[in-house]
């Protein structure tokens, strides 16, 4: 069902923090009753182009027009009350608080006293209800699954009769099960006569539920078009730039079977998530690659091996030296590389220089009073090697780019001679061509002998290129397969908790 | 000079400006001409030899206190716990003295001193402990401590160590001179000072040159990343209470030996407190903290002096204090969201 | 035999009220203060010049009432230099505590000379003398005045606003999550302002009582620390105005204990029972900390305040 004339208008939209330029004379229409999929890689544009609309900022050129009458939002509270609600990626729910509250909080018009069961508070309710049924009001939100708490966020946007509903990268946290559900809620809030903006990076949604495309690259419009239009070669070109890039060369398989990394049945707790008896073994030069939405267990099983957390079960012995829990004693082991997730809380110092960041690993072995142009001349030739930006060591860690930091931290782990590599989410920020990069610079280590834990949510980059998949769900291996018997299908099932070997 | 410095120095002009002014409204307040009151007590704090001596026998608490405060700083622990730590040396070289008050002074004073900066790093150390192992908030333990330990010297004073000799007055026997730190130059001053200074040197030259100031950094900076690389936060968290606790354990002890001569209620009067405001405003900088406990010396030797000769309560003292604390605080929080634009 | 007993448990009953009022002013206007996300060390100073203020208006006036008023408005305004630092020049707020102590202890040292020796009315008690004999509740109401049950009542009034109403949730988001808080379109400074300005209020009241109801006198700092033990117990109750109520009573029921001990005779120094208040108050945090760490329950803005470096 479709409306005359488009509902938002952008015009010219341009913005820029500081010398980038996020968005540049960016123009799109979106009209009701259809979903939109914004589509483009990280760093294109589309979340910060929603967000103008949205009132979180305010575009520096340009104009927005809703039902052809033009509009300006100082805030997210005057975009909420013309109708347009953001589903954000990061969500925008107090933990410490109930859902209910949480759906209370955000209603504009909610009564001063709030009594349980008055009427106010079941409205409150309705969307809520439809969503996800099964899910008590009352639970603080901090105990919900990601997946709960973004039927939660969605529940919140469309409690203020939303006419514009943007999403920003929904599918991202989500098994394929829920994907499947979410898509449906999707499509059928474009039949309500609701515009539906899709903020994405995946092919899977738009072929899910795209009835129009707009694809953005370096802060421009690229291409427009109606879903069925356009094929995935052609959207990826559109992405991308200059055709898809050449795929990296397969890793070598591992030589040998003799296992260096033998983990055995390990249980852990790290902030609250834990582990519960993982075993796997892996011989020199393999990789494992382990698949699974976030908040399964990754951080922990990652702490786990670094020996950073301790076990409370099992052992991880590497090279037949046992190192679960090695850290108590002196920090993680010499031949250990960990690249955690989230670099900027669990892998660097933000107040110190670039120079101590790098020389970090071996700060307990600086003499007693350490020469600082021995540790800067070091830094400098890391940061040219991996290509940090910008190449001044005196800056403070926290002066770096997201993928800038990461490219600092994987300097610093790969560039001595690790006998395993725990590497989590590595290309998390960074454009295809660094990605492609560290790729590479894991791939040399695997082939120089070392064995790669590799943690990701890009099941098409696992799949490519780790010699063997496992699934992590809810603290457990649901299954591990090597390469060639691996499909999206198993994998699908492990990851919604079908666990390998059950009927 | 860069920008960020440019900012760092209009903010301390402005907290003087802004401190000025306010002095000068609550001189106003209590009907005395602020020029000439602000004129007498800087002479009354550096006019001449006999007021410096008094300024430096007043900072030398100050400065030792003040360490104890920067110290812990350094690795992100704020302790408000001077005054404890120097109530509990006081204590603790006391009981030395009350022991054996006989000894030569080649074994009593050293074991006096020594005992002092036990007993203050002990104090202290308590404190780190509970912040190391239950994670206590240090600032409300050390707050806490500080009231008790006050306690316990009344105790010992009211009690047990009451000087039959001293007429009811609840002090204990004065300290013989074996007993006595040696003073500087024929003033008040005494070795404390000196103590000061060095340690203030050390404890510099430490924490910017060598791999333990790098530890420290980075521990405070991120405890997760400083385990990862094998730096202990309960080590560094008892160490720099303890350093910190001996030194004002170490100011307690010398207040008691060389100012007042024996142990009574009275002892401190807020130098914990004020060594506390000598580390804001010097930045958490030990070599700062140095004339900046001289000035703050200056000011409160002032304010007992205004109180003899101008009938002005030596608490003025305690309100300029924290008026000054005011105005910096202000003037560093506006330059820190101003560089922070730049940063 | 029975209503000895019941008179002397109404005995303990009183006297723990009365030493647990001012106190739970106190604890209570810090947890809403850092229920907003701000920690106010300051609420010793604010107390002493809620006690300093309240007794001289007090005596000058004759009228106890007044003298709470008073009490309350000095420790408002002396809450609003923690505002300004805070709030409008981004200054630490531990510091900012700090100044604001010493600022409040220098004033009340100062000022408060002259007010030594005075003398004030207090409350009526809710009841004449008629009834000491009731069993219980005869000493309860011929000792307290109408301040205890004010207290109780607004420590329960202020936990129903917080947990019941939109403004109490409005003010657990800013608590939680700025930036949560300002996309509803709440204004995170001005209910940070309102959050300290009523800690300075309830703080300033409490000195106001511990001056002119509980002992009615005023000395230098009479306050002996009860601010810094408040936050401490803020702790203790988890945030929680509801929880006030029990472990304020409880720490009071302590208080009244070593009184009793005191005068019971016993020769144990005075200073010694005096230490009693801050080493409970130590024990209960550590007990807090140690069996759910730093994270249970503290407002979640408020652990940025312990991390974030000057």
């Amino acid at each position: 069902m479709k409306m005359t004339g488009p509902l938002v208008t952008l015009s010219a939209i341009r913005k820029e923090f500081g010398s980038v330029v996020a968005n540049d004379d960016v123009s799109v229409e979106i009209g009701g009753g259809e979903v939109l999929a914004l589509l483009g890689e990280n760093g294109a544009g589309k979340s910060t182009l929603m967000k103008i609309l949205y009132g979180f900022y305010q575009p520096d050129g340009g104009t927005i027009h809703i039902n052809g009458l033009p509009a300006a939002f100082n805030s997210p509270r005057d975009a909420m009350a013309r109708g347009i609600g953001m589903v954000f990626q990061q969500f925008s729910l107090v933990p410490a608080l109930s859902v209910l509250e949480n759906l209370l909080a955000a209603l504009p018009h909610a009564p001063w006293l709030q009594r349980r069961g008055s009427p106010r508070v079941s409205e409150a309710l309705r969307w809520l209800d439809q969503l996800a049924p099964t899910l008590d009001p009352h639970r603080p939100v901090r105990n919900l699954s990601v997946g709960e708490r973004q039927l939660v966020e969605l529940a919140k946007v469309l409690n203020l009769d939303a006419r514009v509903v943007i999403l920003d990268e929904p599918t991202s946290v989500l098994t394929p099960d829920e994907t499947e559900r979410l898509y449906g809620f999707i499509k059928t809030l474009a039949t309500e006569g609701k515009a539906v903006v899709l903020i994405t990076h995946k092919l899977a949604d738009i072929a899910a539920c795209a009835d129009r495309i707009v694809v953005m690259r370096g802060g421009r419009v690229v291409d427009r078009a109606a879903a069925r239009d356009r094929s995935a070669e052609d959207l990826v070109e559109a992405m991308v730039g200059r055709g898809s890039m050449g795929s990296l060369p397969s890793p070598k398989p591992p030589s040998g079977d003799v296992p260096m990394l033998q983990v055995q049945g390990i249980s852990a707790e790290v902030q609250g998530r834990t582990i519960r008896e993982i075993s796997f073994e892996l011989t020199a030069g393999e990789i494992l690659g382990i698949a699974g939405v976030s908040g399964n267990g990754q951080f922990a099983l990652a702490e786990a091996l670094a020996g950073l957390t301790p076990v409370t079960h099992g052992d991880v012995v590497l090279a037949s030296v046992s190192i679960a829990g090695h850290s108590e004693d002196g920090g993680i082991a010499d031949e250990v590389a960990y690249i955690p997730e989230r670099p900027r809380d669990n892998a660097i110092v933000a107040e110190l220089d670039l120079s101590l960041n790098l020389a970090l690993r071996n700060a307990r072995d600086l003499p007693f009073f350490p020469a600082r142009r021995d540790i800067d001349g070091r830094a400098r030739a890391l940061i040219a090697a991996y290509d940090v930006r910008p190449p001044q060591p005196s800056l403070p860690a926290i002066a770096l780019s997201g993928g800038n930091l990461q490219k600092l931290v994987i300097a610093r782990e790969l560039s001595g001679r690790p006998r395993l590599v725990i590497a989590c989410y590595p290309t998390m920020g960074l454009d295809v061509a660094a990605a492609q990069a560290v790729y590479r610079e894991i791939f040399r280590h695997a082939a120089a002998g070392a064995c790669v834990v590799w943690i990701s949510e890009d099941l098409d980059d696992l799949m490519s290129y780790a010699h063997r998949i496992a699934v992590i769900h809810d603290g457990r291996i649901a299954g591990i397969a090597r390469r060639d018997e691996a499909d999206r299908q198993i994998l699908g099932r492990w990851m919604a908790g079908d666990a390998a070997g059950s009927a | 000079m860069s920008r960020i410095s440019r900012i760092r120095f209009l903010a301390a002009c402005g907290a003087c400006v802004a401190f000025l002014i306010a002095a000068t409204i609550f001189l106003l307040a209590i009907g005395r001409p602020p020029l000439t009151t602000l004129a007498q007590m800087a002479f009354y704090a550096f006019g001449d030899t006999y007021s410096l001596s008094e300024s430096l026998v007043k900072a030398t608490p100050i400065l030792l206190c003040a360490l104890a405060v920067i110290l812990p700083a350094r690795l992100g622990l704020i302790t408000v716990g001077g005054e404890g730590q120097l109530y509990f040396g006081a204590l603790a070289g006391t009981a030395v003295v009350v022991g054996f008050p006989d000894g030569p002074i080649f074994l009593l004073l050293p074991m006096m001193l020594a005992a002092g900066a036990l007993g203050g790093a002990l104090w202290s150390g308590a404190a780190g402990l509970l912040r190391a192992r239950c994670n206590v908030n240090e600032t409300i333990s050390t707050l806490l401590m500080n009231y008790v330990a006050v306690l316990l010297v009344n105790y010992a004073v009211y009690g047990a160590w009451k000087d039959p000799g001293s007429l009811g007055w609840p002090a204990s026997i004065a300290f013989p001179p074996a007993a006595t730190v040696p003073s500087l130059w024929g003033t008040r001053v005494h070795i404390g000072l000196i103590v000061g200074v060095i340690a203030a040197l050390i404890l510099h030259v430490g924490v910017t040159y060598t791999r333990w100031g790098i530890a420290l950094k980075v521990l405070s900076g991120n405890r997760k990343v400083g385990a990862m690389v094998g730096f202990s936060f309960m080590q560094q968290t008892l160490l720099v209470m303890a350093i910190g606790g001996a030194l004002a354990g170490f100011a307690g002890i010398c207040e008691t030996s060389a100012i007042q001569g024996r142990l009574q209620a009275g002892l401190s009067v807020g130098y914990g407190l004020t060594g506390f405001l000598v580390a804001w405003l010097s930045g958490q900088n030990f070599l700062r903290a140095v004339p900046i406990a001289i000035l703050i010396g200056g000011l409160i030797a002032a304010g007992d002096a205004l109180q003899l000769y101008a009938k002005i309560p030596s608490a003025s003292a305690t309100i300029l204090q924290g008026l000054l604390f005011v105005a910096a605080l202000g003037a560093s929080g506006l330059a820190g969201r101003r560089s922070a634009r730049y940063g | 035999m029975a209503d000895e007993t019941l008179l002397a448990a109404g005995s303990w009953a009183a006297a723990m009220l009365r030493s647990s009022t001012p106190l739970m002013m106190v604890t209570l206007g810090e947890t809403l203060t850092q229920r907003v996300g701000i920690v106010n060390l300051g609420i010793e100073g604010q107390m002493l010049c809620g006690a300093c203020v309240g007794f001289a208006v007090a005596a000058q006036t004759g009228s106890p009432i007044l003298g709470l008023a008073a009490g309350a408005v000095a420790g408002l305004l002396l809450s609003l230099v923690h505002v300004a630092l805070c709030l409008g020049c981004e200054a630490n707020q531990i510091g900012s505590g700090i100044a604001v102590w010493t600022l409040g202890l220098g004033l009340t040292s100062y000022f408060g000379r002259s007010v030594v020796g005075g003398k004030v009315s207090g409350l009526e008690p809710l009841a004449g003398p008629g009834f000491a004999d009731v069993p219980f509740a005869g000493p309860i109401l011929t000792q307290l005045t109408p301040i205890a049950p004010l207290a109780i009542v607004s420590v329960l009034i202020a936990g129903f606003w917080l947990y019941r109403t939109r403004t109490g949730l409005n003010w657990r988001i800013i608590g939680e999550s700025f930036e949560t808080g300002r996309a509803l379109g709440i204004r995170p400074m001005l209910v940070q302002a309102q959050g300290t300005l009523v800690g300075g209020l309830l703080s300033g009241f409490a000195g106001a009582i511990l001056s002119v109801d509980y002992t009615q006198t005023w000395a230098n700092e009479m306050t002996k620390g009860r601010g810094f033990v408040a936050v401490g117990l803020v702790i203790v109750a988890r945030w929680n105005p509801f929880l006030v109520l029990p472990v304020v009573l409880l720490f009071g029921l302590s208080e009244a204990a070593t009184l009793r001990l005191q005068a019971t005779g016993l020769t144990l120094s005075p200073y010694l029972i005096g230490c009693l208040p801050y080493v409970v108050c130590l024990l209960c945090v550590v007990i807090v900390s140690i069996r759910e760490g730093r994270v249970g329950g503290m407002p979640a803005e408020l652990s940025s305040v312990f991390s974030r470096r000057s």
